[in-house]
């Protein structure tokens, strides 16, 4: 089943266009990563199946449902959840509650808070603290324990490296391909080409606003990069 | 004194309710509302209507439900088209909203002062260090601290009071988080108004209702929630308490001072602590 396809969509934020056509489509089991310079529009595909852009022409897909008039939680209710470019830890919540409201959508599945704090046994030694205080990877392991507290059948990463050491992308890389191994879509958007090729098996380049090139791995050559992405 | 110090509860328990009020409005919608005070008359006046056709505790249970209905509603034609305009929009549309509660309120039930008798089962009084009390008095204490209580309990414990919580902290990732936002912050507007609609009626017993009279509690909590500290459930709490017993303190030993007293703390807290009592730096 396809978990989620733009057909030729255009996104704009109020009358500024950003996408122009694009066209994706993830299905169950996947892994696809999103590449492209910064500014390109790679959060854009985020903010427009959350309704924080809105799409023009185009259809946007979420579980096998057309999607005619997207809604901020439209997305973690078909079970896409996001885990945000930035983290976008709620600074009101502690770190055991940011982890409820990932809750939020109540879908059945295998995450729980607990299978959360196997996973990032660092959040339950620091559940009652308020999230924004945990350092900048305890804060991305947040947000990836939030985005599975709803039980997703795809997860997106937004530039889950950014900001990060090395150790702790190393970490995270290997949390992704176990995600991806037990059965959750990924769609990894990065600019961090071997955290790329550690995950996906296929991807996209974007750029001012299309996707330019796609492939699987195999085909991602670094003279594509050195065109597309800073390396 | 001990009676000086209750009494400085009343008012500051009655002022809490219509604070808090004002504190979840504007923290979901971002709205200073000040057709507050007006909600609160316009609770009293309904109470009164209530009370007169089933008794006390009707005019208590109508004067919330009510208010808090009146709430859902004006979320939906008001505070929620309002939540991106300039504030001086909302303080125009707001205060042509209390203009409105008012001249509505005077049209059914005329300007002339109406008073709302005490149920019989409160309207005793208690012995209390040696002088006696009246059991109302003591009411309107425990519904404000049986209400403050609830709240946080219910913002601190629940699920729909955890999304409250990062509603508005950061509404938008609340959203992506498959909150419906809307549905939360039309129920926190109808709880702010609820409450206002509590207050105006248990208040109801102790002065007289005109339709003026939501002028200077809307005043004094604005005051509260400046002092406390814009947005901030604990700092209004701590603020009502100290504004009411200042206030009544004041009534009681400089009686001609005393209406300042509010304003004068005011002044003192924007100089010290700009943010309020409990207010950090965004
Ligand atoms: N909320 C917004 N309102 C208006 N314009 C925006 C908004 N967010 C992004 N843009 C603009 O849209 C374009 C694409 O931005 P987008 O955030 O999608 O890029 P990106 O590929 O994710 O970049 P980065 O790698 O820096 O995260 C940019 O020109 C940006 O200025
Ligand atoms: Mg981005």
């Amino acid at each position: 089943m396809t978990l989620l396809s733009f057909d030729a969509v255009d996104a704009f934020y109020g009358r500024a266009q950003v996408l122009r056509g694009v066209s994706l489509a993830i299905g169950k089991g996947e892994r696809v990563g999103l590449l492209g310079r910064n500014g390109v529009g790679k959060t854009t595909v985020v903010n427009a199946l959350q309704g924080i852009a809105q799409v023009g022409r185009g259809a946007v897909v979420m579980a096998g449902q057309p999607a005619p008039r997207i809604r901020h939680y439209s997305a973690a209710r078909a079970g896409i959840s996001v885990v945000p470019q930035g983290r976008r830890i709620i600074p009101a919540l502690s770190v055991r509650e940011n982890l409820l409201l990932g809750a939020a959508v109540a879908r059945p599945g295998p995450w729980t808070l607990a299978r959360v704090f196997e996973l990032f046994p660092v959040l339950k030694e620091r559940q009652h603290t308020p999230g924004t205080a945990l350092s900048g990877g305890q804060q991305q392991m947040l947000a990836i324990g939030r985005a599975l507290m709803a039980n997703p059948d795809l997860l997106v990463l937004d530039e889950p490296s950014e900001g990060l050491a090395p150790v702790i992308v190393d970490e995270l890389a290997e949390v992704f391909v176990r995600l991806a191994d037990e059965g959750t879509s990924l769609l990894l958007i990065e600019q961090h080409i071997s955290l790329i090729r550690r995950v996906v098996e296929r991807y996209h380049i974007m750029s001012k606003g299309m996707i330019v090139d796609s492939g699987p791995l195999a085909q991602l050559t670094t003279e594509k990069l050195k065109q597309h992405v800073a390396v | 004194m001990i009676i000086h110090i209750l009494n400085g509860f009343v008012y500051g328990g009655l002022l809490y309710l219509v604070a808090i009020g004002l504190v979840l409005i504007f923290g979901i919608r971002q709205v200073v509302n000040f057709a507050h005070g007006s909600l609160f008359m316009l609770g009293a006046y309904v109470g009164y209507a209530a009370t007169a056709i089933a008794g006390f505790w009707a005019g208590v249970v109508a004067a919330t439900l009510v208010l808090a209905i009146l709430g859902l509603l004006l979320d939906r034609a008001v505070f929620r088209p309002l939540q991106d305009q300039d504030p001086i929009v909302t303080l125009l549309v707001t205060f042509g909203l209390l203009l409105v509660i008012e001249d509505l309120v005077r049209t059914v039930w005329g300007k002339d002062t109406l008073t709302i008798a005490m149920p019989d089962l409160l309207s005793g009084t208690l012995r209390i260090a040696g002088e006696d009390f009246p059991v109302y008095r003591l009411f309107v204490i425990l519904v404000a601290a049986g209400m403050g209580a609830g709240l946080t309990l219910w913002l601190k414990r629940s699920r729909i009071g955890l999304y409250v919580r990062a509603f508005a902290s950061d509404p938008l990732t609340t959203g992506t988080q498959g909150v419906d936002t809307e549905r939360v912050s039309a129920a926190v507007v109808a709880l702010g108004a609820g409450f206002a609609g509590l207050a105006g009626i248990i208040a109801g017993p102790l002065l007289a209702l005109s339709p003026a009279m939501g002028g200077s509690i809307l005043i004094e909590s604005f005051i509260v929630v400046v002092v406390g500290g814009f947005g901030s459930f604990s700092g209004a709490f701590v603020a009502a308490l100290v504004i009411g017993q200042l206030q009544n303190l004041g009534i009681v030993f400089i009686p001609s001072f005393s209406t300042m007293i509010p304003f004068l703390l005011m002044m003192l807290i924007l100089l010290w602590r700009p943010l309020g009592l409990t207010g950090r730096a965004a």
